[in-house]
């Protein structure tokens, strides 16, 4: 059996492999680019799954292969896009996010392919993994934001209307059912998802859905205010874990 | 999948709701207001603008008709609600009776033309409660609220909230209130309300009522009020 280490060093070898991969076949922007990439995710993720026997082989390799890009705890990675932390979040949050993709409620290539192929059952088996995860921030938000974003997210701004973030998020950002956990989400994504909501979220005027509650918080905020309360969030540890997931 | 409601119940829209095309002109209006029209709220006055801006950011939490909404949280229906009521916990929020850091910070700003304007656009919505609560003891809810538990001397609930549970003056609207808002409310009440020894209020009505109440009735109760419209 491999020590921890070396099995941490191999995957996150992995990643910048795949990482590396995803890079070229960007560049060829193809179908079959696409197609190679997800065969590669398949069978990169396939081989690391011999080294754990709690979960079914099926099970295993799909969270190897989101654990690709989203990071070998799910704690969110910087690829050419900031790409989400999982780890913690809301089970009820990940699949309506899926079926959001499938939806074109939330506009995603890649997800709408990946969540494309996702059963009922593997959806179930993938949310409950992900919220029993709990690894630190990745860090990297520059620090003097913290204090300002603190105060946004614990209080709001009630002079100018800024909602207190807490109050459906959480006092410790864990979220609940479809209102996402926050606590450890990246800097850059945080930033990018705040910023372009109303270019991301609510996308299909025939399915609206909870993104409609975010928009007008999303555009009461300004850049500022945005960076502080992403370097707040990016920042905090949840040492319960997310109360409400289903294990 | 529990649904969210979060779109306003039709017959409820009022003039300034934001449509999708609309959101993009109202939010900087609205803002433009706040930022030329605050002396004019210290002086007792209110604009348009600036109560429809502040009604928008009540609504992130308490829902798009002030219906209620499921955050964190469980946050309270305000549609319907006596302004008496309304006036009075967010002064009890400011004086530290009633104990939310958030919405002490939310009172806190609030002029009194803020207020009224408020209060009064609230005590108006009328939309269909949220619903959700499980429907196999609001019968029992319903016999005790009508008729209260002698045995365990708790009074009819009707005597003060009214028959139809929409409150009176400082006695709050319970019909449509959330389940689980009313269940934590009186399963909490002393740790909740009338938490300023110096500034004792009409909570300590409610204290020992909350007090003979069993859990299962608290959620009999709550299942019947929370489907009442």
């Amino acid at each position: 059996m491999r020590s921890l280490n070396s099995l941490q060093f191999n995957r996150t070898t992995r990643a910048r492999f795949v990482w590396l991969v995803s890079q070229k076949l960007k560049s060829a922007g193809s179908h079959v680019g696409l197609a190679a990439l997800i065969l590669t995710f398949v069978l990169v993720g396939t081989v690391s799954a011999q080294h754990r026997i709690s979960l079914s082989g099926d099970v295993q390799a799909k969270i190897s292969y989101c654990k690709d890009c989203h990071g070998v705890s799910a704690q969110g990675f910087n690829g050419y896009y900031p790409i989400p932390r999982l780890a913690g979040q809301q089970p009820e949050y990940i699949e309506n996010q899926l079926r959001a993709f499938i939806e074109h409620r939330r506009t995603n290539n890649i997800m709408f392919n990946v969540a494309h192929s996702l059963s009922p059952a593997m959806i179930n088996a993938l949310t409950a993994h992900f919220a029993s995860l709990n690894p630190p921030p990745i860090g990297g938000a520059p620090r003097q934001l913290v204090a300002t974003g603190r105060k946004i997210f614990e209080d709001g701004m009630p002079e100018v209307n800024i909602a207190a973030c807490a109050a459906c998020h959480g006092p410790e950002a864990t979220g609940s059912g479809q209102i996402p956990r926050l606590a450890g989400q990246l800097y850059p994504y945080m930033i990018k998802t705040l910023g372009s909501w109303d270019k991301e979220r609510g996308r299909n005027p025939t399915v609206p859905d909870a993104a409609a509650i975010m928009s007008p918080v999303a555009h009461s905020l300004n850049k500022s205010q945005i960076e502080a309360v992403a370097a707040f969030v990016s920042t905090l540890r949840s040492p319960r874990g997310t109360p409400n997931a289903v294990q | 999948m529990k649904p969210m409601n979060f779109r306003r119940p039709q017959g409820q829209h009022r003039s300034t709701f934001r449509s999708p095309a609309g959101t993009a002109l109202i939010l900087p209006a609205a803002v433009l207001a706040l930022s030329f029209s605050s002396p004019a709220a210290a002086q007792g006055n209110v604009s348009k603008a600036e109560a429809d801006a502040k009604l928008r950011y009540c609504e992130v939490c308490h829902g798009v008709s002030a219906q209620g909404f499921h955050g964190y949280y469980p946050i309270p229906r305000l549609a319907g609600q006596p302004t008496e009521y309304l006036k009075n916990q967010l002064q009890a929020f400011v004086e530290h009776r009633r104990t939310s850091n958030i919405m002490f910070n939310v009172g806190h700003v609030l002029s009194p033309a803020m207020i009224d304007a408020l209060t009064t656009d609230f005590n108006q919505l009328n939309p269909k409660p949220l619903g959700g609560a499980p429907k196999e003891n609001i019968d029992e809810g319903k016999n005790i609220f009508e008729n209260g538990v002698a045995a365990a001397n708790v009074p009819a609930c009707a005597s003060c909230h009214g028959p139809q549970a929409k409150g009176n003056g400082p006695f709050p609207r319970l019909a449509g209130q959330l389940y689980d808002y009313i269940t934590a409310k009186l399963t909490n009440w002393d740790k909740e309300r009338g938490q300023n020894p110096s500034s004792p209020d009409t909570s300590a009505v409610m204290q020992p009522i909350a007090h003979s109440l069993t859990q299962p009735q608290i959620k009999a109760v709550a299942a019947y009020l929370s489907y009442l419209e």
